[in-house]
């Protein structure tokens, strides 16, 4: 094992759950390097002042009794009022002034209310929707330069190996997810390597493909709440892009390839990644 | 027309006593209905009130201010009552904590709070200073202000993965269920968020000197 990779390790290490084979090969090497030793040192120092030092906040006593009343009263309304209790419950805790004051309004304030949230309402539910086709416009703009940045200033990879078990981890260390690599060689696709991107306002993976005397920059972020799933292709400038999601990420595969060889590219890569 | 009227005349008469045999039943009803419910309160006082520490402390990191946790506690535990029925896991813990972190995340999302995501000055905080010693981290760890200082500098996702991690010594993979993230990035996020902390701390330290 060496440095990297035992650096990649030392907070699983520290925290005991690696299992016992990695554990074992973690040690031999802290017992040979002493660079990492002192990494180690200052990480279980890190570990030890945050379990001694971070104040616990334990509850108020006047809390329980506080949630066991409440809990009482939720079952006590829902007696009284049946089948609406979720409503009332969180109308209760939050807003019981605001209901006196509405039986104290003349009626045509309500209707005036009521018409300014409902144009809010459309107002922001329409927007969004009629902005949607331009942030993919944009995005594919910010792909296809990515793409050429990443060829143009020589700068391809920030690790440059085909092996899928360099690239994961050194990626993993440095996103906040951890992104699906695998080789395809034998499919006619090696892996080059991997590199960090930015895109879509968040840091991304960038995976380095070859075909022949081409590059597939293979961007990857995880998927966000309210994405479309379905497979996009795009052509532009002379690049090909093609989109899809899985469960977990979002996938932009960016090429001068033809789009039937990125097409096939994408179906290896998720015949490679087995079902989802 | 005149036939219904004779019917309904019937029954009236048959059933004399029927107004009081419907309150009856509604009463013998609305006792065991009552019944069932102090029942399963009774459980899930049972189940979840111990872990009332656990859930403040968890809230009180992420809202950092006290009257809000105990708010966000009161309306988690409240949640979690109303979907208690589902409830078939073994770990009550993990499982409420799920939800007062979902909770918490309500109220910062309310109140607007910019440090939902790791929108975090890197590069501000990643230079200018020399890294302290292991042993001059140790001196300092009894300093409990020092550190809780330090922490709420960081982001929500920080704070909270390490409060579950060290003060609650969850597991990675308990920690991966209740973030809904996959265990690799327990291990990632983890690791980010002690060495932010540790530049943190490392900025706080050569301050007071």
């Amino acid at each position: 094992m060496n440095c990297e990779e035992t650096i990649n390790l030392i907070d699983a290490y520290v925290d005991g759950e690696l299992d016992p084979i990695a554990s074992q090969k973690v040690e031999r090497h802290l017992r040979q390097c002493t660079k990492c030793e002192e990494g180690y040192e200052a990480h279980t120092a890190m570990t030890q002042a945050i379990s001694r030092g971070a104040p616990y906040y334990k509850a108020p006593t006047e809390l329980r009794e506080r949630i066991r009343s409440s809990l009482r009263d939720a079952i006590d309304m829902n007696a009284h009022s049946g089948s609406v209790r979720e409503n009332q419950l969180l109308a209760r805790r939050t807003q019981p002034e605001r209901r006196n004051v509405f039986s104290d309004l003349p009626w045509n304030w309500l209707g005036l209310a009521a018409a300014v949230i409902l144009t809010a309402a459309i107002v922001s539910t329409l927007l969004p929707r009629m902005l949607a086709p331009s942030s993919d416009q944009f995005l594919a703009t910010q792909l296809i330069a990515s793409h050429v940045r990443s060829l143009m200033a020589d700068h391809l990879t920030d690790v440059a190996s085909s092996d899928q078990h360099t690239v994961k981890p050194w990626l993993d260390v440095k996103l906040d997810f951890a992104a699906p690599v695998v080789d395809l060689s034998s499919q006619g696709f090696p892996l080059i390597g991997g590199r960090l991107d930015y895109l879509d306002n968040r840091p991304v993976a960038a995976l380095v493909y070859q075909r022949r005397k081409h590059f597939i920059n293979l961007f990857v972020w995880p998927v966000e709440s309210e994405t479309t799933r379905a497979t996009k292709a795009v052509s532009r400038q002379g690049y090909h892009l093609l989109h899809w999601v899985d469960s977990d990420f979002n996938y932009w595969a960016v090429s001068d390839v033809s789009s039937s060889d990125l097409q096939a590219f994408r179906e290896q890569f998720q015949g490679q990644l087995g079902p989802h | 027309m005149a036939l219904p009227l004779e019917a309904e005349h019937a029954s009236a008469n048959e059933d004399f006593d029927s107004p009081r045999k419907i309150v009856k039943f509604f009463v013998v009803k609305k006792a065991e209905h009552e019944h069932a419910q102090n029942a399963e309160l009774a459980s899930f006082e049972e189940v979840m009130l111990p872990h009332l520490d656990a859930a403040h402390n968890l809230a009180k990191w992420l809202v950092r201010n006290e009257q809000d946790a105990q708010d966000v506690v009161q309306e988690a535990y409240l949640r979690a009552f109303r979907s208690f029925a589902g409830f078939r896991g073994s770990n009550g813990r993990a499982w409420l904590l799920t939800i007062v972190r979902n909770t918490s995340y309500t109220l910062l999302q309310k109140n607007r709070a910019v440090d939902l995501t790791t929108t975090f000055d890197e590069e501000i905080h990643a230079m200018g200073h020399e890294s302290v010693s292991p042993a001059t981290i140790l001196e300092h760890a009894e300093d409990a202000d020092l550190i809780k200082n330090a922490m709420d500098e960081l982001p929500a996702e920080f704070r909270e993965i390490l409060a579950l991690r060290h003060q609650e010594d969850l597991s990675y993979k308990e920690i991966a269920d209740i973030l809904k993230i996959p265990t690799g990035t327990v291990m990632s996020r983890l690791a980010r968020a002690r060495g932010k902390l540790k530049e943190c701390l490392t900025d706080r330290i050569s301050q007071e000197k």
